[in-house]
């Protein structure tokens, strides 16, 4: 696989401006609906009951309650079950739901719980949760659910989350080519950067 | 880089459970796996712990016996990478290559994962109970127990169990150890091993004291050293004056570097007192005595360094005080070796060095931690005692006599001689695969320890005599083999304990492991560790450990204000046997040592600094000898001394004196590792029995070889760089500047 | 597209470079704020080699065995030439000083010779002024390697980590996860550890302040026991780095400095290959030795 990503890069360099290069041919990044494929999780984790709005039923929790590393971390990370205890431990009234049940269950076996990767990137490009939220959500004051959204849809809707956004580099890129305004009272603009070594390392 | 406080126990809990699995992600070569990838959530985390950001663990380094302060870098629960430790008063946040290769020890693919019996792999209840059996009804006198260094609670839990079995035969063995220099220093200053302060002295003169390579603290001198150069100390820059036969690391440093004749460097310290004499320096008349004969015209002959050289050598050392003389491994392989480091160690009493660049180091306050050192005639009394068939239950720790023992010794079959042989050893290495039952061993990142080093460094800035130290060493990760299924490795004090329990069931049937053991002593001891009795425990165990140094008040040493000379004369150099016309000076490389880290790749990777060879041994000759003996770089020559001989390949050399040739010690292993295996020839073997008259140790620079030329050419693999090694200068590339030409003092 | 930035960043230095001694540009034409730069003290340096073995330690490096070792593939980003004294025209090197030692490591040019070559731009400048390599645009072509006049790059001949097996089990779990591990068809080289300096300008961006010395070490600089090694923001006064280039009027914008010009200077700063015009980012001071002392 990653021969056949770096002739393509051969192809890319040589035609100078050709289209993003990042689209892998060889597994389908896409499904024909335009979204990632959909992925079978241990536990069918409802998105929408915990981030969702309260109209919809859901709870109005901010995405980084769980995702806590996301502000501080390369990794958004997938929340210990120590965390899901925290609050699951006293809502006894949903403790019978099949999924509470198996979340309850490898907590007593004290077993780590295999969750599979929706959003995966190739091992050679390195994202960075924290400055993004650094940069909007805490700088630019955006609200949390845009700042995730752009680049994992709206998961509030959600069950188990599914890849909305397409992930390749040129999807990346036309965003860090915008200008966005460099703090919340600033008129000073500026863009990502460019380098591939950002990225790339 | 942040120190946690946390709780131990608690950090290894949740590796258990998450890390294992992360482990396997994230240096991968592999691509994009929609959904296939799993990423695998902790179970518990305590809060320090940031998914993709490293934490650090301060521990105690365990490559060399200088005792360097690291802390290793965790990430996911594997340790990745060790750094210096900031605060250290040995290391001051640096580290050696050696140091850096102990990731690679612990991670090594060719570990020991469990006990061994005749080369069956057994549980540690069975192995622990044949070893039982084997010690019951054997008396006292015929347990052995071989270690190397040792210090901290597992020197104290060894003594333990030697006095429990009742034997007194513990044997100290290090292959390669100051052990004479430890004489010369008694005598001469009142203590084994004073604080030598290269950084304030103005000139060092170094009679084959590798100190920036191999010798005794390496990356604290490196700190003196760098001090030492800077032309913005109010000594001004200091000169270094390396003085050896074969130039080591630190004689290609040296600002003048002579290559004496091996074995006179006791008659030059005596030429130089006596010139030192004649220009007017009050020199005690017992030395003076000693010193009288030796005139620079008959120095200038016996050593080979030209008369103008003595004298103005002697004329630097008059002008510009302090300085610094030391003597190292180049002096002590003789068989007057105590002699010849005596009359050098006799310079700084001359010069009015001692009290000023020597001064008194302070021992550690509980004498049973103390390190105990290693030397080499322990050796030869341990093999005594094999021969003639006294031991029934033999011990190995730390050392591997069986490759570095030399030949004449016929170590390997007396060893044989002992009923049943019990190796505690990482690696199968030569003497575990002579042993009967093996003992695997957690890494040094594994396992609980406290080390005391023998040298005593001082911290920076104030001088600080009573400075002592106690430092920690820390599981830093899950252990790779765990003791799952009666398998896996443990530590070296884990076994002590077991031991101990077989003996004494009743002092220690309270005592799980050594942790607990280890944890219950530091709080029982609070108030001696720095601590007061109000402490908080479990505050006060995380803040020893976390910092993992123990500053203690120490006992102060005096240093003696004369020296003991009585009786010292030293041997004119002797004419070379026509049939060994060579003498050859086994070397001490930085990184290989001994030969115990050979099978760490990064090391036999890291070129020799001198000759830039790799992943093999070699001799090095002088251009005028090997052009007498038609031989050019690359012949595979054999080195044949009366005791033996090895082949290896021929590296011409400027840096060594033409009567002697020289070949690093610590490669040839037959066992021990796919890295180690068949790298190079292993030169103990071809020792000479010849021993320092005052100290019994092997007089390592007293084998007479010849070399003859044994047919084939290899190409000898180094990494010079593209100069070739020279003309550096013309090209600008690696450029040199005369101290008269630039002013150093207000650089940044 | 990348290529834009690309020629970009590449064509920035030679835009502002004085092609005959004419204007010295200012910093202030540079539109970043960072330039990494590095000193090393040849006088501290004591050729021990712990910053290579650091660097294997840090960045994934394979060990290559003696077999390729001899064959010149060896993978060090960081070595340590030795160097004898002047030949005394019988074949006898002086070693009355000893040797000498240079770490030679990649030296960031900024007109880097690698960058102009590579036919698809996986070298090419970035913005902090290092020339990054690009493991996953790199085809292979090597023409970087054959233009570098340090010989500082370094290509993987091998598939190290399958193939070769250069991580043997547990080995591989002392891997670095912050850089990639390379595969078979591309080149590498020092990065002045990118990862740490990247960590430290996250940190920084984060807390809305410049870098300082105190954020971040190169491996080698972290390592190094006689601390010859200097590493920092050449644009940043305050930095140590910044500060050795001043004292020592190395200027990185010149080809010959103007104290060079005069026939005797006091001073030590000196980059290797100057004249050659690649512009390097590492500022070597002299060895100093006594000459007449005994």
């Amino acid at each position: 696989m990653h021969f056949s990503l770096r002739l393509f890069t051969l192809l890319a360099g040589m035609m100078l401006a050709a289209a993003g290069y990042a689209a892998d041919p060889a597994p389908s990044l896409t499904t024909p609906d335009q979204l990632g494929p959909k992925i079978e999780q241990p536990i069918e984790f409802p998105h929408f009951r915990h981030a969702g709005d309260e109209k919809d039923g859901g709870m109005q929790i901010n995405c980084m309650y769980c995702h806590t590393y996301a502000r501080r971390s390369m990794v958004a990370g997938i929340p210990p079950i120590q965390k899901c205890m925290g609050c699951h431990k006293s809502i006894p009234s949903v403790q019978d739901k099949p999924r509470i049940k198996q979340l309850f269950a490898y907590w007593d076996a004290k077993k780590a719980i295999p969750w599979k990767k929706v959003h995966d990137l190739p091992d050679f490009v390195r994202f960075n949760h924290e400055r993004h939220i650094q940069r909007f959500y805490f700088q630019l004051d955006r609200p949390y659910q845009e700042v995730c959204g752009y680049c994992h849809g709206d998961v509030k809707k959600m069950t188990v989350a599914r890849r909305q956004k397409p992930l390749t580099m040129g999807w990346c890129r036309a965003c860090h080519l915008k200008d966005h305004p460099l703090s919340k009272d600033s008129k000073e603009i500026g863009h990502g950067p460019n380098d591939c070594f950002t990225c790339h390392k | 880089m942040s120190e946690n406080n946390f709780n131990r126990r608690d950090f290894l809990k949740v590796v258990g459970m998450g890390g294992a699995a992360a482990t396997l992600s994230g240096c991968g070569w592999t691509s994009i796996q929609n959904g296939k990838e799993t990423v695998v959530s902790y179970v518990t985390l305590p809060d320090y712990v940031i998914p993709s950001v490293a934490d650090y663990f301060n521990s105690t380094c365990a490559q060399c016996d200088a005792g360097c302060n690291i802390m290793l870098r965790v990430r996911e629960g594997r340790a990745l990478k060790a750094e210096g430790n900031p605060h250290s008063p040995i290391n001051r946040g640096k580290m050696c290559g050696l140091g850096q290769a102990g990731i690679q020890a612990h991670y090594n693919p060719d570990r020991v994962t469990g006990p061994m019996l005749n080369g069956q792999a057994i549980t540690w209840d069975k192995a622990l109970q044949e070893l039982n059996n084997k010690l019951s009804g054997v008396k006292g006198e015929e347990v052995a127990f071989v270690t190397g260094v040792m210090s901290g609670h597992a020197q104290s839990l060894l003594n333990t169990y030697m006095d429990a079995v009742g034997s007194k035969n513990r044997f100290s063995y290090e292959a390669i150890s100051p052990a004479v220099l430890r004489t010369v220093n008694k005598k001469a200053y009142g203590m084994s091993m004073p604080r030598y302060r290269i950084d304030k002295a103005r000139v060092v003169v170094s009679f084959g004291a590798d100190f920036l390579g191999a010798w005794v603290s390496p990356v604290y001198f490196s700190q003196l050293y760098a001090k030492f150069r800077k032309g913005t100390r109010p000594e001004g820059r200091g000169v270094l004056v390396q003085i050896e036969p074969k130039m080591t690391v630190t004689g290609a440093n040296a600002d003048r570097w002579i290559g004496i004749r091996p074995g006179t460097e006791g008659i030059l310290a005596l030429g130089l007192i006596n010139a030192l004499g004649a220009s007017g320096v009050s020199i005690p008349a017992d030395i003076a005595a000693v010193a009288h004969d030796y005139t620079p015209e008959r120095v200038g002959t016996d050593t080979g360094v030209p008369f103008d050289r003595i004298t103005k050598l002697a004329a630097l050392l008059k002008e510009r005080t302090p300085s610094l003389v030391l003597a190292g491994d180049a002096v002590e392989g003789y068989s007057y070796g105590t002699e010849n480091g005596m009359a050098i160690a006799m310079l700084n009493h001359v010069l009015g060095n001692v009290g000023k660049t020597v001064e008194a180091a302070a021992a550690v306050p509980f004498t049973q931690f103390a390190p105990v050192v290693g030397n080499r005639s322990s050796l030869n009394a341990l093999n005594d005692g094999l021969a003639a068939g006294k031991y029934k239950v033999v011990f190995t720790y730390a050392a591997n006599p069986v490759h570095t023992a030399p030949a004449s010794l016929n170590f390997s079959k007396n060893f044989m001689k002992a009923g049943f042989k019990v190796a505690l050893a990482q690696y199968m290495d030569e003497t575990a695969k002579a042993a009967d039952l093996v003992l695997p061993l957690d890494s040094a990142m594994e396992d609980w320890a406290t080390v005391v080093p023998e040298y005593m460094a001082a911290p920076e800035g104030a001088y600080s005599e009573g400075y002592a130290q106690m430092s920690f060493r820390q599981p830093t990760m899950e252990k790779l083999y765990p003791n799952t299924d009666g398998s896996g490795t443990r530590s070296v004090c884990d076994i002590l304990l077991a031991l101990l329990k077989q003996r004494k069931p009743d002092a220690y049937k309270d005592v799980n492991d050594f942790y607990s053991y280890l944890h219950a002593d530091v709080l029982k001891n609070k108030v001696a560790l720095g601590g007061t009795a109000a402490d908080d425990n479990d505050a006060f165990w995380n803040d020893t450990i976390s910092k993992g140094i123990v500053p203690l008040k120490g006992i102060s040493g005096k240093l003696a204000s004369r020296p003991v000379v009585a009786g010292l004369s030293l041997p004119s150099p002797v004419t070379p046997d026509a049939s060994y016309p060579l003498r050859l000076i086994p070397h001490v490389s930085a990184s290989i040592r001994d030969g115990r880290n050979a099978n760490e790749p990064w090391l036999q990777e890291s070129p020799d600094p001198l000759t830039t060879i790799v992943w093999d041994s070699w001799v090095e000759i002088h251009p005028k000898t090997a052009e007498k003996l038609g031989i050019v770089e690359g012949d595979i020559v054999e080195i044949t001394s009366r005791s033996g001989s090895i082949k290896t390949q021929a590296y011409i050399f400027p840096g060594i004196h033409p009567d002697a040739v020289s070949v690093p010690v610590g490669y040839g292993h037959t066992a021990m590792g796919r890295w180690a295996k068949d790298t190079g020839a292993n030169v103990f073997g071809i020792l000479d029995p010849v021993y320092d008259k005052t100290t019994g140790e092997l007089a390592m620079n007293e084998t007479h070889v010849k070399i003859s030329k044994a047919g084939d050419r290899v190409i000898v693999v180094k990494d010079e760089g593209f100069g070739g090694g020279s003309q550096a200068g013309k090209k600008k590339i690696a450029v040199k500047v005369s101290a008269g030409k630039v002013d150093l003092s207000k650089e940044v | 597209m990348a290529i834009d930035n690309l020629l970009y960043h590449w064509g920035k230095f030679r835009h502002n470079h004085p092609v005959e001694d004419h204007d010295v540009p200012d910093w202030e034409a540079y539109p970043t704020d960072i330039k990494w730069a590095m000193t090393i003290d040849l006088d501290a340096c004591t050729g021990c080699n712990a910053c290579s073995v650091a660097c294997y330690a840090e960045n994934n490096l394979p060990v290559v065995g003696k077999d390729k070792f001899s064959h010149g593939q060896v993978m060090h980003w960081m070595r340590i030439e030795r160097y004898w004294g002047e030949d005394n025209g019988v074949g006898d090197f002086s070693v009355d000083q000893g040797a000498q030692f240079l770490p030679m490591l990649c030296q960031q040019c900024e007109a880097a010779p690698c960058e102009t070559v590579c036919p698809v731009g996986a070298t090419n400048h970035t913005e902090d002024g290092l020339n990054s390599q690009i493991y996953n645009r790199c085809i292979g072509s090597r023409y970087c390697s054959a233009n570098c006049p340090y010989k500082v790059r370094y290509f993987n001949w091998y598939n190290y980590p399958e193939q070769e097996n250069a991580w043997p089990s547990p080995l591989e779990q002392q891997l670095n996860p912050d850089l990639t591990v390379r595969t078979k068809g591309v080149m590498e080289k020092c990065t002045f550890c990118k990862q740490r300096t990247y960590v430290a300008r996250n940190n920084a961006k984060t807390e809305g302040r410049r870098v300082t010395d105190e954020d971040v070490q190169t491996a080698c600089q972290q390592a190094c026991p006689a601390g010859a090694i200097t590493f920092g923001d050449l644009h940043n006064a305050d930095s140590r780095v910044a500060k050795q280039w001043a004292e020592q009027q190395v200027d990185i914008t010149k080809e010959i400095q103007d104290k060079d010009k005069e026939a005797s200077t006091d001073l030590r700063g000196y980059r290797v290959f100057e004249w050659l015009r690649p512009y390097p980012s590492i500022m070597y001071l002299e060895r100093v030795r006594e000459d007449k002392v005994v």
